[in-house]
């Protein structure tokens, strides 16, 4: 141990500090005399965030395998014979290991940076004080969620990260489509809240009532520190109970890491101010679910046919997304397809047991994904539009944002000695090799490989359309310059990250806290060849966009430009997207009908008639408050002698042919 | 018999006699009667703390620990800590009541009436805490309830205070005389009054129905005392029509005696019925169980409806007040260590609710609100110093997490839950009423915070003099019920493990 070790015991000020930003910022926010003062403060919460969180992440790197756990008993229920033999322990803590390290470190930093570039890119903005009091009740949510050291209190967080989500994506509230996308993004996600939820209750009602994991609710639903997963120890690693449980933890982290079939959201999330996406629906907040997989697979243990399950959705996932990037032509959505793309990838990795390997995608995606998010909204920023077609040549009056652009897409194509070449082809290398013991997860690799060429045409497909070109296809295009520093400032430094983030692995320290986890990624293990056939992929996909994209050129279907081939290929993209839109638009909002009638007449009319029962409930009741006095003596009398006749009649008859309790 | 083993009450009793003292010397300022009713709290409070084995505060006791939890006896008092965690309750209410009245006008015509019989009030509440005897309980209710009838009255001049003094002597009158009757009943049938002989049957003399009759009598004696229903219609007309400090006394101090008077009283039979059934009708411990059940049931449900449609906010606060009487009757039907618990720390924690909610309406009729709970529109926003301390009362009453009011309910519920049987339907019903007295809170809220203020509200809106208008005694006061509102609601663990520890001893005592 070194002289950093001292900081694991401060770790709790990471979430203090952007607490102490929202509260003054909530308060006071809008009596400033200047409206991005509070931004500055909430800067500032977010700056000591990121000091105190990098150095508890070096602190466990200099001690590796570190487990601090430090925890009070919020609330107590003591044992006794019946329900719960051990009694319950509700437990609030800061637990810093390896997992938790790698993830402040993504929190933190591309919190910080984000909250700059705000400063920038919000300054037109009615509302600050709102904004810059929410994203710090965010940052705090978010390191409370990676810190926590039990599950309930994972829970709790997890459930005020998807509050300040609604909030963000809510934000600009008076446009209608913002305010159904916050409400869309809150209720989907909130349907793998529930099933989260239940499985908390299964695995308390299964495992901490009795047997021999008894104990873990008296402890508090510890995340225990341990040689193997907990609940699959107790378990043999194989149940019924444990598997549901399992698939109900999957079916929680699809919903907030936008998996197929919850993964509808995200792109709607996109209404949300652009730094918001940047941070919270490209970075942590979706990474969320991946975190919440592997802290189970880590902690708690999935069995075999969840991990089959998981592999499914996640492989599936990831191709799936990037079909619907292909043809979109929003800049934000095709990255935020990309990103669920890109969590498919993570979920696929945890999936097939090597979940070290899915967070350290998740690591370099963080930085490359918030990136492109803050170079797309430089762009918007300069441009005012989102619309890729009207879009062109901005490359020479961007030139900052553009390489920004770039080097995120080098890193999410997987270019090599890019960071996210070589997280995505550690993962790509690691199924591969799960493969061998479990076969069924062949096609899922293969959609997970064949994804790599997508990425690539989707991405420079967009970069093409906006940066390529003499001059924007639309003239009615403002013209564009580039931000302020603090919008410039965090785009340099993540591009430096996005680039090389993931050559970290390659310092011992930071691999420690990779091989925390028990699994570590196996770079000597990546196949040569494998590597070459996806270089191949990103080449073709790079080529392909330029081909169709590039230098101003536009291929609208059904232009003839193209070989015949691969425009039958588009239009196929274009079914599939129709048909999901078909989807969308009759099975999703034929349901959303359906739904939002039982919500207003069943459910409210049910509420309301109770509602109304009550109060003539209550009407009826207050005329006996007469305020006469010997009304009230008759009272007394009447309920003396009610309670009478109760006490010697009609209690023991109860007692005596219901049984006593 | 040592005498300093009551110091508490000794103090209560001479600051009583020289605030009495100092009235007839002709001494006519208030700061002095409310300077020395907080001293004398204050210190009993500490001593309290002290007896009840608080380190830091050991050489203030007065009583050896040896003395205190034995097992019963024929005696007529006896010292137990869960008897001194309410005389603390009781100690720290009487504190803040008083410390709020040091800000009322210096000249108030009787200052020291007030003052003497809060400490008179007082002094009977920490008498029952330390009862052990049925007669010698009766007469130290008897104590408080004599001088909370003038507490009421003491605005000699006004004549909604007399009014409602005069129903409430009246109904406490008969609520006495059925008590009374009740013990001697009991008398009749174990040959003794001590809650030894009534939980042993040391004197029975058989005739086991003439103890269900006594048993009932008290129900409805006792029950008027916590404000159960059907016997608490006087309570909202007190608490309404009495002055606001003392309604914050009455809600936060006397109910809390009857809820200590309920332990008492009906653990012994309890116990009895295990001990000796032949002593009691066949299957008594239950069916006193299912009654009380009811009782409580009753009293939260009766008392979370008539709150629902108020449309003044003392009297809904008073209202709020009896369904929250019910939820502490849970932890005397339930009757387990756990349950005693949760419902000791559900009077704990409606001190700072309750009394520190009439504290601030206290302060809002100061500063020129009106009575009904519209004339309170837009208060959050104009004074955030006084709507978020409410908004955090309420918040408790209802329960909300991270408050002291979620902690109380889930000790307590969860109790009833563990005991199982019959018992999980009191949790049950107390979710439900917890669930149905949101929608009166959250009203509050709604009209304070969203609602704009009334035309009418530049008087006094923005406050003169030093805290705003509201005086540096009662602005402490709301502060201190604030503070522990959130502190307890975020870390209650020593408290409740404290509580826990007092509740298993009590239990212990007795058997």
């Amino acid at each position: 141990m070194t002289g950093l070790s001292f900081a694991l015991d401060y770790a709790w000020l990471v979430p203090l500090s952007t607490l102490v930003a929202f509260v003054i910022v909530g308060l006071a926010g809008n009596r400033l005399k200047r409206l991005e003062w509070g931004g500055w403060v909430a800067v500032a919460g977010a700056f000591v965030a990121m000091v105190v969180g990098l150095l508890v992440a070096a602190a466990e790197m200099m001690g590796p395998g570190t487990y601090t756990d430090q925890s009070f008993t919020w609330l107590s229920v003591p044992g006794s014979p019946g329900t719960f033999p051990n009694g319950v322990n509700l437990v609030m803590g800061v637990l810093v290991d390896p997992l938790s390290a790698l993830m402040l470190i993504v929190v933190t930093v591309v919190g910080f940076l984000v909250m700059l570039y705000s400063i920038g890119y919000m300054h037109h903005d009615r509302g600050l004080p709102r904004y810059y009091a929410e994203l710090s009740l965010f940052l705090t949510a978010m390191n409370g969620l990676v810190l926590s050291d039990n599950l309930l209190e994972f829970f709790l967080f997890w459930e005020l990260v998807g509050v300040c989500s609604y909030f963000l994506i809510g934000f600009y509230y008076e446009k209608p489509s913002a305010a159904s996308a916050a409400k869309e993004a809150f209720l989907v996600t909130r349907v793998g809240d529930v099933l989260f939820l239940l499985g908390i209750f299964l695995y308390f009602a299964t495992f901490a009532t009795s047997g021999p994991g008894a104990g873990w609710a008296a402890s508090g639903f510890k995340f225990a520190n341990g040689t193997q997963p907990f609940l699959a120890g107790i378990s043999g690693g194989n149940s019924t109970t444990l598997t549901i449980a399992g698939l109900l933890m999957l079916a929680g982290a699809a919903g907030k890491s936008a998996q197929f079939p919850l993964h509808v959201w995200l792109p709607d999330a996109m209404e949300g101010p652009t730094t918001v996406s940047a941070l919270i629906h490209a970075a942590t907040m979706v990474a969320a679910g991946v975190y919440l997989l592997a802290v189970t697979s880590i902690f708690l243990g999935f069995t075999a046919t969840d991990q089959l399950a998981i592999v499914a959705i996640g492989g599936f996932t990831c191709f799936f997304a990037a079909t619907m990037a292909v043809v979109n032509t929003d800049i934000k959505r095709v990255i935020a397809y990309s990103t669920i793309s890109q969590l498919g990838y993570m979920v696929l990795a945890v999936g097939a047991g090597v979940t070290m390997v899915g967070m350290y995608h998740l690591f370099t995606h963080a930085f490359f994904k918030a990136l492109l998010f803050l170079a797309a909204g430089s762009v918007i920023h300069a441009v005012g539009t989102q619309d890729l077609r009207k879009m062109g040549g901005l490359w020479k009056k961007l030139p900052i944002t553009g390489l920004a652009f770039l080097f995120g897409a080098l890193s999410l194509s997987g270019f090599p000695f890019t960071s996210g070449f070589l997280s995505k082809d550690d993962i790509l290398g690691s199924v591969l090799a799960a493969t061998s013991a479990h076969p069924l997860y062949w096609p899922f690799f293969l959609l997970a490989l064949l994804t790599v060429f997508l990425t690539a045409y989707y991405i420079f497909r967009a970069f093409f359309l906006a940066f390529g070109g003499p001059a924007p296809r639309d003239p009615a295009l403002p013209e564009a310059h580039e931000g302020p520093w603090v919008m410039r400032l965090p785009l340099i430094v993540l591009s430096a990250l996005a680039l090389g983030a993931g050559w970290l692995a390659f310092y011992p320290p930071f691999a420690s806290l990779l091989a925390g986890g028990g699994v570590p990624p196996s770079f000597s293990a990546t196949d040569l060849a494998l590597s070459a056939v996806s270089f191949g992929l990103v080449l073709g996909g790079i080529g392909l966009a330029y081909a169709l994209f590039g230098n101003g050129r536009m291929v609208e279907v059904p232009a003839g430009s193209a070989a015949d081939r691969v425009r039958s290929v588009l239009l196929n993209r274009y079914y599939f997207k129709a048909g999901y839109d078909w989807i969308g638009l009759r099975a999703v909002y034929g349901f959303s009908r359906a739904a939002d009638f039982v919500e207003r007449y069943v459910i409210d009319g049910t509420i309301r008639g109770i509602e109304r029962a009550f109060a003539r409930g209550s009407d009826q009741l207050r005329k006996v408050q007469t305020g006469i006095v010997s009304d009230y003596a008759a009272y007394v009398i009447g309920g003396l002698v009610g309670f009478l006749l109760l006490l010697l009649v009609v209690a023991p008859w109860i007692v005596a042919h219901l049984g006593g309790s | 018999m040592n005498l300093l083993d009551f110091l508490p009450e000794l103090l209560l009793l001479a600051g009583a006699l020289l605030v009495f003292l100092l009235d007839v010397l002709g001494v006519k300022r208030l700061e002095v009667f409310g300077g020395i009713a907080a001293a004398v709290t204050a210190l009993g409070e500490l001593v309290v703390i002290g007896d009840l084995g608080y380190a830091p505060l050991h050489a203030l006791s007065t009583i050896p620990a040896s003395a205190i939890d034995q097992p019963l006896g024929p005696t007529l008092y006896a010292f137990t800590s869960l008897g001194l965690v309410f005389q603390a309750i009781f100690l720290l209410t009487a504190f803040l009541v008083a410390l709020a009245s040091l800000s009322r006008p210096s000249h108030e015509p009787g200052a020291a009436v007030f003052f003497g019989l809060l400490l008179l009030a007082t002094l009977g509440m920490l008498l029952v805490a330390v009862a052990s005897d049925l007669i010698f309980l009766l007469l130290a209710i008897e104590v408080t309830s004599l001088s909370t009838y003038l507490l009421v009255a003491y605005p000699r001049k006004e004549p909604r205070p007399v009014e409602a003094a005069m129903k409430f002597f009246i109904i406490g009158a008969l609520s006495t005389a059925l008590s009374f009757f009740g013990a001697s009943l009991l008398f009749g049938a174990y040959g003794g009054t001590s809650f030894y002989a009534l939980g042993a049957a040391t004197g029975y003399v058989g005739y086991p129905y003439l103890a269900t009759v006594g048993y009932a009598l008290l129900i409805a004696g006792l029950g008027f005392k916590v404000t159960a229903v059907p016997f608490h219609a006087w309570a909202v007309d007190v608490y309404d029509g009495a002055p606001d400090d003392v309604s914050a006394f009455l809600a936060g101090g006397s109910k809390k005696m009857g809820v200590f008077a309920f332990f008492l009283v009906f653990l012994g039979p309890l116990l009895l019925a295990e001990r000796m059934p032949s002593a009691l009708p066949s299957g008594f411990g239950p069916s006193l169980q299912i009654t009380l059940g009811v009782l409580a049931v009753l009293t939260m449900t009766v008392g979370n409806l008539l709150a629902l449609r108020q449309k003044e906010m003392k009297r809904m606060l008073a209202y709020s007040s009896i369904s929250q009487a019910g939820y502490m009757l849970i932890g005397v039907a339930v009757g387990t260590g756990p349950a005693i618990a949760g419902a000791t720390f559900q009077v704990f924690a409606h001190l700072f609710m309750k009394t520190g909610a009439f504290l601030v309406v206290g302060a809002a009729a100061s500063i020129g609100v009106g009575p009904l709970i519209d004339d309170w529109r837009g208060l959050g926003n104009r004074r955030p110093s006084l709507g978020v301390p409410f908004a955090l009362m309420l918040l408790s009453l209802a329960g909300i997490p991270l408050t002291v009011g979620f902690v109380s309910k889930f000790v307590l519920f969860s109790a009833a839950v563990q005991a199982q049987g019959y018992f999980v339907w009191l949790a049950v019903a107390g979710l439900l009423n917890s669930a149905l007295s949101v929608f009166y809170y959250a009203r509050v809220l709604k009209v304070m915070f969203l609602e704009p203020s009334p035309a009418s509200a530049g008087v006094g809106a923005t406050g003169s003099g030093r805290f705003g208008g509201i005086g540096a005694g009662r602005a402490g006061a709301i502060l201190l019920a604030t503070v522990a509102i959130v502190a307890l609601g975020i870390y209650p663990g020593p408290v409740i493990s404290g509580i826990q520890l007092a509740a298993t001893h009590f239990l212990q005592i007795g058997a």
